[in-house]
């Protein structure tokens, strides 16, 4: 585990917070790594995160890859205007769908 | 016409330094957040290329960066000191199963430089290669 992403647990659910505000290429393998630790459902937290470019996209797709050969689930949540954009370009959405926080509430 | 010049080694920590250049630039002509954060990753992806495929991440190699604010325009030029690219290639590139179930899960650089600046042009000779991308600060909806 790295100090890049705080993991939260509960039954079937992990939710990674993402811990630092830059998905770039200094930090992908940090990040990528942890999809060797999904649960059923996984949810990628970006609220501390300001900043995603196509190393991290790429560090992302890591977790995508996982989910689909494991039939995990895997969501994105406080994803920001800006990245929704970025994510709808390039169709991340379809594999990483973006749910609201409130929506974890029923896994609780 | 302003002009701001950075010169970086070739390692991807020093792109961060571009991009908050970038982000002051940006906001010092009147871009808007939205604009700013579009700027940050264009810029971001280029200074990338340069260093990874221009530079090969070769030590003692430079990527300059280029600022040149006039009035209502910001253009921005990206240079490598590596022996040129074969292949530009700004085509769309989405996430899709055949990429996922082949694990090519990179390329989105060059698709995400085209949509988000104005106007684009790729220079490349045996001498390196030059990204000059230009902005120009627009009303928001």
């Amino acid at each position: 585990m790295s100090d890049i992403i705080l993991r939260e647990e509960f039954g079937d659910v992990a939710i990674l917070h993402i811990a630092s505000t830059s998905v770039d290429a200094i930090s992908a393998a940090a990040i990528a790594a942890e999809c060797q630790e999904m649960r059923p459902v996984t949810v990628l937290d970006f609220s501390e995160v300001s900043f995603i470019n196509s190393a991290g996209i790429s560090a992302l797709l890591k977790f995508v890859v996982t989910a689909r050969k494991s039939g995990f689930k895997l969501f994105a949540i406080n994803v920001s205007p800006h990245h929704q954009k970025i994510f709808k370009m390039v169709e991340m959405v379809r594999f990483m769908p973006i749910i609201e926080a409130d929506d974890l509430a029923a896994y609780r | 016409m302003e002009r701001v010049e950075l010169n970086i080694p070739s390692n991807p920590i020093f792109e961060r330094v571009v991009r908050a250049s970038a982000a002051e630039v940006g906001s010092a002509i009147g871009f808007s957040e939205e604009r700013v954060e579009d700027l940050k990753l264009a810029i971001s992806e280029a200074v990338n290329n340069a260093i990874d495929h221009g530079n090969r991440r070769e030590a003692g190699k430079l990527v300059a960066v280029v600022f040149e604010i006039d009035g209502e325009k910001l253009e921005i030029r990206i240079s490598d000191q590596g022996s040129g690219i074969e292949r530009f290639d700004p085509s769309r590139r989405v996430v899709d199963e055949q990429s996922l179930e082949s694990g090519h899960l990179r390329g989105f650089g060059m698709y995400l430089i085209s949509e988000l600046v104005d106007h684009l042009e790729v220079s490349t000779s045996h001498r390196g290669t030059v990204l000059t991308l230009r902005l120009y600060r627009r009303e928001e909806p």
